[in-house]
């Protein structure tokens, strides 16, 4: 079916008069908001960031006309007011957060204006990256076609957005998987300045997308409320019956600068001005009503003094509502973790067999499994035939689940991550588990969606977390060179909203994945690589064993020094305490097992007791997470410290191939002890 | 020789000018300017040949003023009315759409029951894609005035000796 057959469900003539009436009291309401926005910045009131969609208004009507909440999924961009208002948001709502009050339903004044969202109806929580969200799109889709639910996840966005690599990414997804996702292009020539012909060669920027194979493309006009109606009921309808992705490219203007930041007099001619105010959508649907005698002028004058009413009354109650506390800051950061009732210090005294590692992993991800059917696993590698996962770390879980909760993702870390996010929009018993890439250090395309996850809770004020484990096979000692090679815990520490936990035994492994997987929050779950087969990494593992966040584990007592550690430094400083006690030198060995939250109790314990610590890990000493723990000593119990503390970890360099130089730069028991050695001196 | 119409908006710079010549070419006293901003139902019942100019707005749109009178159009009898559709377009900025608004307008009075006269030859014309074109053939005149406006004069001229011959 080509654009020009698709049914004309609504025109001027045929839609009841009280449709026609509804929508205009919607395009009156958002309009009058819309042009009113700036002057509650001009008053110093709030609203800050404005962009205005004045010229958007037919198919951001449409768009909100077509939701249909909680059983939809809906995700505006920031010039999305109207779309949020015909959706159900009411005016005082969309005043709230432009004025950023507490009872903003979209942040409670925590996120910018003008990001609308109302987690409770399914309008989600999107960040500012330009359609970063069409990935959170793509996986609340698939979440809807693994549930058999009769329904669309739509996002907003605005063509430039295209020109990301996660939209591709996104939309690639999609067809691939065939979900029922309508990614609404909102084309209104620009990304503030830069003219869409220097974001890509075609002007119709959706027509990038023809060779996709499942993928129907839309384009309507979208200053029109009758196009784009009929449009977007269409894409709605074949989204849902084809169970297949929609492009709708909506043709738009923009009437008004990017947003009160920028200056469209600068760059846009007075005769383009003139030629996209000409085509004012809300005023040739006002001509419309008139010019087929749908309603009469004094109509809607009458429709246009109440929604100077409904304005003035949003206004006074926006403005009377409480400002955000900033005692409540630390509000929401992460979500309270799965409670351990059975080893609340993350400690067993178990017997039997010892475990490797991997078998460690394997089997606790197979139990949660078991234990919760709404749980899913994917990533790069995760199942072909006896393949399961980089390392086959998720060997026979396809077998036994299933290809719709174990699978393949394609070679895309963005999207691993940001469908992570998207699924887990679905509802809150779901949990996902991805191997968020190939190594480590091959994730650093998906820091966007780290990023953008991190902020999730805080951002909606509690009103969503996205439930991810995210795995990483990380760190060297198997020569293996950049990307396969590396740590990054230390960076990715440095963001807020996040725990990250790294096992350095079998046993700890399967009892901080078990927590990880039953919490609420993004967890990274960083696994050295180089002990998933070590001796020395297997212990006895209890079939039920739980290992609390922020719990260290004493790992060696001693009395005359603390290095404190994790991951794969942790046996090379039990190599060392080893040899360091043949010197009559005791050393306690401190096992984080958690960096965020980092075991404060412990770390103050063991210095206390000691009053000598060396800080060891893989991770480079230059901004690693050996700085945080040297500086909370510092602040903490500097009263209680015989020698300055020391680090010891991987020089500010990357990881070489060749082994001579792997060696030269990671650390070693031979750096481990000698560090000792200088610091028992004092 | 019935009764003929141009309409154009007055209110346009361009297509104005393109208009005037067409006006000057045909004989002013043969033809009626006639505001497309202000035309209906009786507008198109006075007359029983038209020459309507359809610019192309946006990426492949009709202007305002057409838009908003299609559904009225729509309820028309066009039977017994000829109609002849020129446009003014960019063949280099907006080579994906060139001169849609001819065609879109085109097949809708087509739809109406129209006889749509004023075809011709796709030559000459270096673009992606129209909506105006259907084979060899554009269904209106396509005018160029960014990129080819010195043609413009001879093809006003060409096309006009054709529609006095198919109005016959």
């Amino acid at each position: 079916m080509t654009d020009k057959d698709i049914p004309k469900i609504y025109s001027i003539k045929k839609t009841p008069k009280e449709t026609l009436e509804k929508w205009f009291r919607l395009l009156s309401v958002g309009r009058a908001i819309d042009d009113k926005a700036p002057n509650y910045l001009k008053q110093a009131i709030g609203w800050s960031y404005h962009a205005p969609y004045a010229g958007h208004d037919g198919i951001q009507l449409a768009v909100g006309q077509v939701f249909e909440k909680n059983k939809d999924h809906l995700f505006l961009y920031y010039r999305e007011m109207l779309t949020a208002l015909s959706a159900g948001m009411t005016a005082e709502e969309i005043i709230l957060n432009g004025i950023s009050k507490a009872t903003d339903p979209s942040s409670g004044g925590r996120h910018m204006s003008n990001h609308l969202a109302k987690p409770e109806w399914n309008i989600h929580s999107v960040s500012s990256s330009t359609g970063n969200h069409t990935l959170h799109a793509v996986g609340t889709a698939r979440a809807i076609k693994y549930y058999g639910e009769k329904a669309v996840s739509i996002s907003g966005q605005g063509e430039s957005s295209v020109s990301e690599g996660y939209v591709y990414e996104a939309i690639n997804g999609a067809d691939k998987e065939e979900l029922p996702v309508i990614f609404v292009i909102q084309d209104n020539g620009y990304g503030i300045s830069v003219p869409k012909k220097d974001q890509t060669a075609q002007r119709k920027v959706a027509n990038n997308f023809t060779g996709f194979k499942n993928l129907r493309i839309i384009h309507c006009n979208g200053k029109d409320v009758f196009d784009s109606m009929n449009a977007m009921e269409e894409a709605k309808k074949y989204a849902i019956e084809e169970s297949k992705p929609v492009i709708v490219q909506a043709n738009c203007v923009r009437m008004h600068s990017h947003s009160n930041s920028d200056d469209h007099l600068l760059y846009r001619s007075q005769s383009e001005r003139n030629y996209v105010e000409e085509y004012d959508p809300l005023a040739k649907f006002k001509r419309l009503l008139i010019r087929y005698k749908r309603f009469t002028e004094e109509e809607i004058q009458t429709l246009e003094e109440d929604t100077k009413k409904v304005i003035k009354a949003a206004h006074k109650a926006a403005m009377s509502a409480p400002d955000p506390d900033p005692d409540s800051i630390l509000d929401f950061v992460v979500p309270e973790p799965y409670v351990s009732q059975k080893y609340p210090d993350g400690l067993h005294n178990a017997e039997g067999e010892k475990k490797k590692m991997i078998t460690a992993l394997n089997e606790t991800l197979k139990t949660e499994f078991r234990e919760n059917p709404d749980t899913f696993i994917w990533g790069q590698d995760m199942a072909n035939k006896d393949k399961g996962g980089i390392f086959n770390v998720s060997k026979g879980m396809q077998h036994e689940f299933g290809a719709k909760r174990v699978f393949n993702a394609p070679i895309a870390e963005d999207f691993i991550v940001g469908t992570a996010n998207g699924m887990s929009r679905y509802n809150e018993k779901i949990r996902v588990v991805v191997e968020g890439a190939e190594f480590a250090d091959y994730f650093w395309p998906a820091m966007e969606q780290y990023v953008d996850t991190s902020h999730d809770y805080w951002r909606s004020n509690g009103k969503f977390s996205p439930n991810v484990t995210i795995r990483l096979a990380s760190g060297g000692y198997i020569g293996g060179g950049m990307y396969h090679s590396q740590n990054i815990e230390g960076s990715l520490a440095a963001i807020p909203g996040v725990r990250i936990v790294y096992p350095s035994f079998a046993d700890d492994a399967a009892g901080l994945l078990r927590t990880s997987i039953r919490s609420k929050g993004m967890t990274m779950f960083m696994e050295p690589k180089a002990l998933y087969q070590a001796p020395q990494a297997a212990t006895i593992v209890p079939d039920d064993f739980e290992v609390p966040f922020g719990k260290a584990r004493i790992r060696r007592e001693g009395a005359d020094i603390s290095i404190i550690t994790y991951g794969n430094t942790t046996h090379l400083s039990l190599q060392a305490a080893e040899k360091l006690q043949e010197e009559g030198v005791s050393v306690e060995v401190l096992d984080l097992r958690s960096l965020v939250p980092m075991d404060e109790a412990a770390v103050l314990e063991t210095v206390k007791k000691t009053n000598k610590v060396l800080i060891v890990h893989e991770d480079k000493v230059h901004g690693g997470f050996g700085g945080e723990v040297a500086s909370f000593i510092m602040e903490n119990a500097f009263e209680y410290l015989d020698a300055p503390v020391r680090r010891v970890g991987s020089t500010f360099t990357p990881v070489g191939f060749n082994r001579i130089l792997e060696k030269a730069i990671l650390p070693n028991t031979e750096k481990i002890y000698n560090a000792v050695k200088e610091l028992v001196k004092y | 020789m019935s009764k003929t119409a141009i309409i154009y908006s007055f209110h346009t710079q361009k297509s104005k000018k393109v208009a005037e010549k067409i006006i000057d070419v045909f004989g002013k006293d043969e033809i009626d300017a006639i505001n497309a901003e202000e035309i209906t139902t009786e507008t198109m019942e006075s007359y029983d040949n038209f020459i309507l100019s359809a610019p192309t707005w946006f990426d492949g749109e009709l202007p305002n003023y057409w838009d908003e009178f299609v559904p009225e159009l729509e309820d028309m009898d066009l039977k017994n009315k000829t109609f002849a559709v020129f446009g003014l377009g960019d063949q280099k900025g907006y080579p994906e759409n060139f001169c849609d608004a001819v065609g879109i307008l085109v097949e809708i009075l087509e739809e109406c029951g129209a006889k749509v006269i004023g075809k011709i030859p796709a030559e000459g014309y270096t673009f992606e894609s129209s909506r105006a074109q259907r084979g060899d053939i554009f269904v209106g005149l396509p005018l160029d005035q960014e990129n080819q406006a010195r043609l413009t004069q001879k093809r006003i001229q060409t096309w006009i000796e054709q529609l006095k011959e198919e109005m016959k």
